[in-house]
């Protein structure tokens, strides 16, 4: 990290790094004060580096846009590279749910973010410095495949429009560069044509293209037919809770949207059963939840779903879950989702030392999209000294306490909320906490002490007389 | 000397005492049993299918009830609910009966209080079972004022398993009837305790059970005249004192300024026909208890004097007072209800609207025996043994058992009063039964009789019967009641145990299929319709669409009104240009109808029509509709090409039947094929003008359409 600091010269106040902060609130102050610098933009793209080879591959074929790129830069002057800037528009930044850097044996890169000149910036550190650098970058965006039609009828196709830049828009100059765009079908309506490309099937292949001038922008438009859904999680409420006694369970309280194209005019259950290829509809999808999972259950506000299938493989359980009515596009729907699993799977202690490793959100869907999500741990009566480590930035918000049966002081409730998570969020999050375990025995003896207290009332009430005249058994 | 004596009377009192003790393990068993055993029987739809509310007025409880534990009382009590009755709305806390609200809400609130987390429609759905497990324990207290302590152990045993309290009562049948019945068993225990006792303790704690009662069910009616009642046939029989005298006054005091802070009761206690009766014999006791203490005081010709100035003077005052309040309005007339009540035809003269309920149709003979088994023919014989020794309240249970019989006759839904009743009064005829041929068996085994006395008794009891006999009479009753048990499950178990808003069938090869579609249907307008969306359906589905889709509608199960129900029932029947102009009239954005054309469910839409064209014709505004009109040239009702061309026409028909014409439903026959009135139906090629479909859930039981907006000008 040291070596981000010093090797760009910093123009003004060293900005402060954030590790994927999905808000960026606060760097608006210094975005206003940043042209300002003189020779601001050299000093911060140091020229001699160059993208001596870049392989974009585009992925559009579902709701998200997965766009890596497999990039050799080397340093000109033979200077080994210590950071890479990469950019991401301020206008797609918002869309940027995940972005990660590996080097070429998959290692995760450390990157930093910050914004200049409305560009956002990810520098990428390099641990071991060479000359040529060879690294992939992923970034995932979700909701910019806009449907073009907006509405469509229930027998419509859903067409969708990409925009985009071909190039990677990159401060440094680009040698050599190939994209290469996968597609969901080849129904391909229209595409921005740079020679030299070739459209085969589903694929669009373009370039190579030489020699690109940094800050090259060459937009791509494609518009093809996506049927796959567009299925989007407005609000996932997913509440963690731990129980001594054995027991983890979790309840996943989820808000869903059709985000595809709309439906227009009426919806026929005749074409609908006539049809079986329901095109957009989204009849069922399946969840995956862990192997232990048990006792799932699947409702709403209204009742039990009846509409579910479990089956259960070696290293997962996989949900079939259809609503209560198939989805089109602008339709909603809104479900909970809960299951039990043994805690020893997820609960590790060494004497008065508890770790809880979990996953901070589940699978939902292929290709999901969560727009907020807030968690919820509740953790047993009598927990301290609780420390969490969360794989990504998340908001936390205060403590609060729970109650439920039998309980006294209440159960602590972490909360943590955070906004536009795809698939590769998900991850274990590390909880620490101190718990001794004579606490377990307080809610068992409340218990017996009730019992015992009833009994003993029974007892002396049944026992003693109370009556005035005394029956003649108790002289002696 | 005295040592010796000691031990004696000690060991003595020890016999007595495990005797006591065994007689009261046996009590407490037995009565838990009954108290678990209710409660037991009643789970089957919940295991079945899940813990859910039932059929329609249930669900109006639930969602009031939810109101209630989040909101608060007087929120509750002020609710303007805009949700129904579109435009009109509806008063919630001014009229309903509270009582099963407020109970269930209240034993939330204890619950979370407790810290025990158990939701709200949970509380909702086991507060029937629970109750029906302390109606067997009230069950036990009154048959045991009554009779004896066996009576009301095999009256608890009988009533917690009989079906006619149980078709009310089922886990998630959440309605009124559920807690009322044991409000009414509580009142009447209480007011048992109090003619026996004469304490104004006893008949003020009547007087709450009987606010409870009040509050929780409109049938309270029953009961106030039915007290009444008692306390004028204990008068002609001669049995009026001071212990009647004081039980009635303060009852009727207390309870009817109790009654009357229900709001949606208000001033009916003192005005209203039905309730006249206790005001009249509260008066009259009165008189009796002055005329008791005059003829005490005066000498006898004096007395006959001012007896018959006194009979004449108030007989003629009540008299004018009675014109005068009646000819003025200030009592009201008599409620169609109650004439129904009085005369079974009444309501299918006058009342489309009473008539079309199912539960308001007299009661068939057998569904007597299916209700109630073998209480049917112990009940006469406990009727028997009560006139064989009258008591004050024994009386009671006699006028209770006639009276209830006749009512249940009317009217299927009260059936339940009647349930109670037949097993307090077969209990007392089985233990009565038992408990002498029993004895005939133990003389038969046990020789041994200490005294010669005690001997001579026996002889005398089982005189002409020998062991023998007795053990096959105790056979026989052992085998009926038996066959009660089995009879009672195998009832509970078929009839009375589907929730009825999720429906199962066999499928061919004998695996269960689910037909969840109206949830299917009410959940799409809670998650896809604008939230002030208007929604038109058949005042049926009105709860259950506010309940669970949380969207306006024009009419439910309320049917205070009857106009506007009928112009809904209008819009049902006229063509779709008139059918668009009501609609248009009545905001609605959403037409929603239940057709069991595909699926063979027959209480759908169109077996309901013709109900909707009688009343959609029973007013000023629906005079062109005619009855007739619907009918096929032959006088059937028919959906198939002879079906009348009105009918073929309607919104109801074209809903229900929009591109049915092209489904196959069975094999063999041709498309169109309705399953339930066994027809292909008669038009099929027919596009929708001023409507389009909305959604049509997955067995086509639920159909929602949506109204078009007025076509732009010109085009």
């Amino acid at each position: 990290m040291n070596s981000i600091t010093c090797s760009p010269p910093l123009p003004c106040v060293p900005l402060p790094f954030v590790i994927l902060n999905i808000s960026n609130i606060s760097y608006r102050n210094f975005s206003g004060a940043l042209p300002t610098c003189p020779k601001e933009k050299n000093e911060n793209y140091p020229a001699k580096i160059v993208n001596k080879n870049v392989e974009r591959s585009l992925d559009i074929s579902t709701q998200l846009i997965k766009d890596l790129f497999k990039i050799t830069a080397t340093n000109s002057d033979g200077l080994p590279i210590s950071v890479y800037t990469f950019i991401v528009p301020a206008a797609e930044r918002k869309n940027l749910a995940f972005i990660s850097a590996r080097d070429e044996n998959k290692k995760e890169l450390k990157y930093t973010e910050r914004l200049v000149d409305g560009n956002h910036q990810f520098i990428i550190a390099f641990p071991k410095s060479v000359s040529t650098e060879v690294f992939i970058i992923e970034a995932i965006y979700t909701k910019r495949l806009i449907p073009h039609p907006m509405e469509i009828p229930q027998s419509g196709k859903q067409l969708v429009r990409y925009e985009g830049n071909l190039y990677l828009f990159s401060p440094y100059e680009t040698a050599s560069q190939k994209v290469n765009v996968l597609l969901s079908s080849s129904n391909i309506l229209s595409h921005t044509q740079v020679k030299p490309y070739n459209v085969a099937s589903n694929k669009i292949k373009y370039g190579p293209y030489e020699n690109i001038a940094a800050f090259t922008n060459q937009s791509l438009i494609i518009h093809y037919e996506n049927e796959r859904p567009f299925l989007t999680t407005t609000r996932l409420e997913r509440v963690i809770e731990v129980s001594h006694w054995g027991n983890i369970a979790v309840k996943e309280n989820i808000f869903m949207t059709h985000t595809g194209a709309l439906l227009k005019g009426s919806f026929s259950r005749y074409e609908f059963q006539k049809d079986s290829r329901s095109g957009h509809a989204i009849k069922s999808y399946k969840t995956i939840l862990p192997s232990s999972a048990s006792d799932v259950y699947y409702r709403d506000t209204n009742g039990n779903i009846s509409t579910s299938n479990m089956k259960i493989f070696r290293d997962y359980v996989e949900l079939e879950l259809r609503p209560r009515f198939p989805l089109f596009g602008g339709w909603k729907t809104q479900y909970t989702l809960g299951y039990n699993m043994p805690s020893f799977e997820y609960l590790y202690n060494s004497g008065d030392k508890y770790l809880l490793k979990m996953r901070l959100i589940d699978h939902i869907y292929n290709d999901m999209v969560i727009d907020e999500a807030e968690i919820k741990i509740i953790l047993p009566e009598g927990v301290s000294n609780i420390e969490l480590t969360t794989p990504y930035t998340v908001k936390r918000g205060p403590n609060e306490l729970h109650y439920t049966y039998l309980d006294t002081v209440g159960r602590p409730v972490i909360t943590l909320s955070c906004k536009n998570l795809v698939e590769n969020h998900i991850a274990n999050f590390n909880l620490k906490y101190t718990f001794s375990k004579i606490t377990l025995l307080q809610e068992p003896l409340l218990v017996v002490a009730f019992f015992f207290i009833i009994f003993f009332i029974a007892i002396i009430s049944l026992r003693l007389d109370f009556s005035i005249n005394t029956t003649h058994s108790h002289k002696d | 000397m005295t040592l010796d004596t000691g031990s004696v009377i000690g060991s003595r009192s020890r016999i007595s005492l495990t005797w006591e003790k065994q007689e009261h393990l046996i009590k407490l068993a037995v009565l838990i049993l009954a108290a678990v055993l209710s409660f037991a029987t009643r789970l089957f739809s919940v295991l079945r299918f899940e813990s859910v509310i039932h059929e329609f007025d249930p669900y109006f409880n639930y969602r009031t009830t939810r109101f209630l534990a989040e909101q608060g009382f007087y929120k509750f009590h002020n609710w303007f609910d805009d949700r129904a009755w579109y435009p009109l709305g509806r008063i919630i806390g001014g009229t309903i009966y509270p009582g099963l609200m407020v109970t269930a809400a209240a034993l939330y609130r204890l619950m979370w209080l407790l810290n025990i987390t158990i939701e709200i429609r949970n509380v909702c759905v086991f507060l029937a079972p629970f109750f029906s497990s302390l109606t067997t324990l009230v069950t036990y207290a009154l048959t045991k004022e009554i009779h004896s302590t066996g009576a009301g152990l095999v009256a608890a045993a009988l009533i917690s398993i009989v079906p006619g309290y149980i078709s009310r009562s089922v886990a998630g049948s959440y309605d009124n009837e559920g807690i009322a019945i044991f409000c009414m068993l509580f009142t009447y225990y209480l007011w048992i305790k109090a003619v026996k006792s004469g304490a104004i303790f006893w008949s003020a704690m009547s007087a709450l059970a009987y606010f409870y009662m009040v509050s929780s069910w409109g049938g309270y009616v029953f009961l106030i005249n039915l007290i009444p009642l008692h306390v004028l046939a204990l008068m002609i029989t001669g049995r009026f004192s001071h212990r009647i005298y004081v039980a009635y006054s303060t009852l009727y005091c207390v309870g009817t300024i109790l009654s009357m802070q229900i709001s949606f009761v208000g001033f009916q206690p003192i005005q209203s026909s039905e309730h006249m009766l206790a005001l009249g014999t509260f008066g009259l006791c009165q008189i009796h208890a002055l005329v008791d203490y005059l003829r005490a005081r005066l000498s006898k010709e004096n007395f006959e004097i001012l007896f018959k100035a006194l009979v004449s003077t108030i007989l003629t005052t009540v008299l004018i007072i009675g014109t005068v309040l009646t000819i003025t309005g200030k009592v009201s007339p008599w409620t169609g209800r109650f004439y129904s009540l009085l005369d079974p035809s009444y309501a299918k003269n006058h009342i489309p609207i009473i008539a079309s309920v199912s539960e308001h149709q007299p009661t068939s003979w057998s569904s007597f025996y299916f209700d109630l088994q073998i209480l049917v023919f112990l009940f006469p014989a406990g009727l028997y043994l009560c006139f064989s020794k009258l008591t004050d309240s024994n009386i009671f249970i006699i006028l209770y058992g006639v009276t209830s019989i006749y009512f249940a006759g009317v009217m299927v839904r009260l059936m339940l009063v009647l349930a109670p009743v037949m097993c307090v009064l077969s209990g007392i005829a089985t233990s009565h039964l038992l408990s002498k041929y029993i004895k005939c068996i133990d003389a038969g085994s046990t020789k041994t009789v200490e005294s010669r006395r005690q001997f001579k008794k026996l002889e005398q009891q089982s005189s002409g019967v020998k062991s023998e006999v007795a053990i096959g009479f105790v056979g026989i009753i052992t085998f009926m009641l038996i066959i009660y048990t089995f009879h009672c499950t195998w009832v509970t178990s078929e009839a009375y145990s589907s929730p009825s808003i999720v429906l199962s069938a066999r499928s061919h090869d004998g695996g269960r299929i689910i037909f969840d579609d109206f949830r299917e249907a009410y959940y799409w307008l809670q998650m896809n319709t604008p939230e002030d969306a208007r929604i038109m359906s058949w005042w049926d589905y009105g709860y259950q669409i506010t309940a669970m889709a949380n969207r306006t509608i024009l009419v439910d199960n309320n049917t205070w009104n009857n106009t506007h129900i009928s112009r809904v029932g209008q819009a049902m029947a006229s063509s779709e240009e008139k059918a668009y102009e009501i609609m248009r009239e009545l905001d609605v954005d959403y037409v929603l109808v239940i057709f069991g054309g595909l699926t063979g469910y027959s209480s759908d839409d169109i077996n309901k029509f013709l109900w909707m064209v009688r009343i959609g014709g029973s007013t000023d505004r629906g005079a062109h509709i005619k009855e007739r009109d619907y009918y096929a040239p032959n006088g059937e009702f028919r959906v198939d090409k002879d079906g009348s061309p009105t009918l073929l026409n309607c919104l109801m028909y074209k809903m229900c039947y929009y591109r049915f014409g092209q489904v196959y439903t069975e094999g063999g026959k041709p498309p169109g094929y309705d399953r339930v009135r066994a027809a292909e139906i008669g038009n099929k090629d027919f596009e929708l003008d001023v409507l389009e479909e909305a959604y049509t859930t997955e067995h086509w039981l639920v159909r929602i359409y949506k109204v078009k907006d007025l076509r732009n000008r010109g085009v």
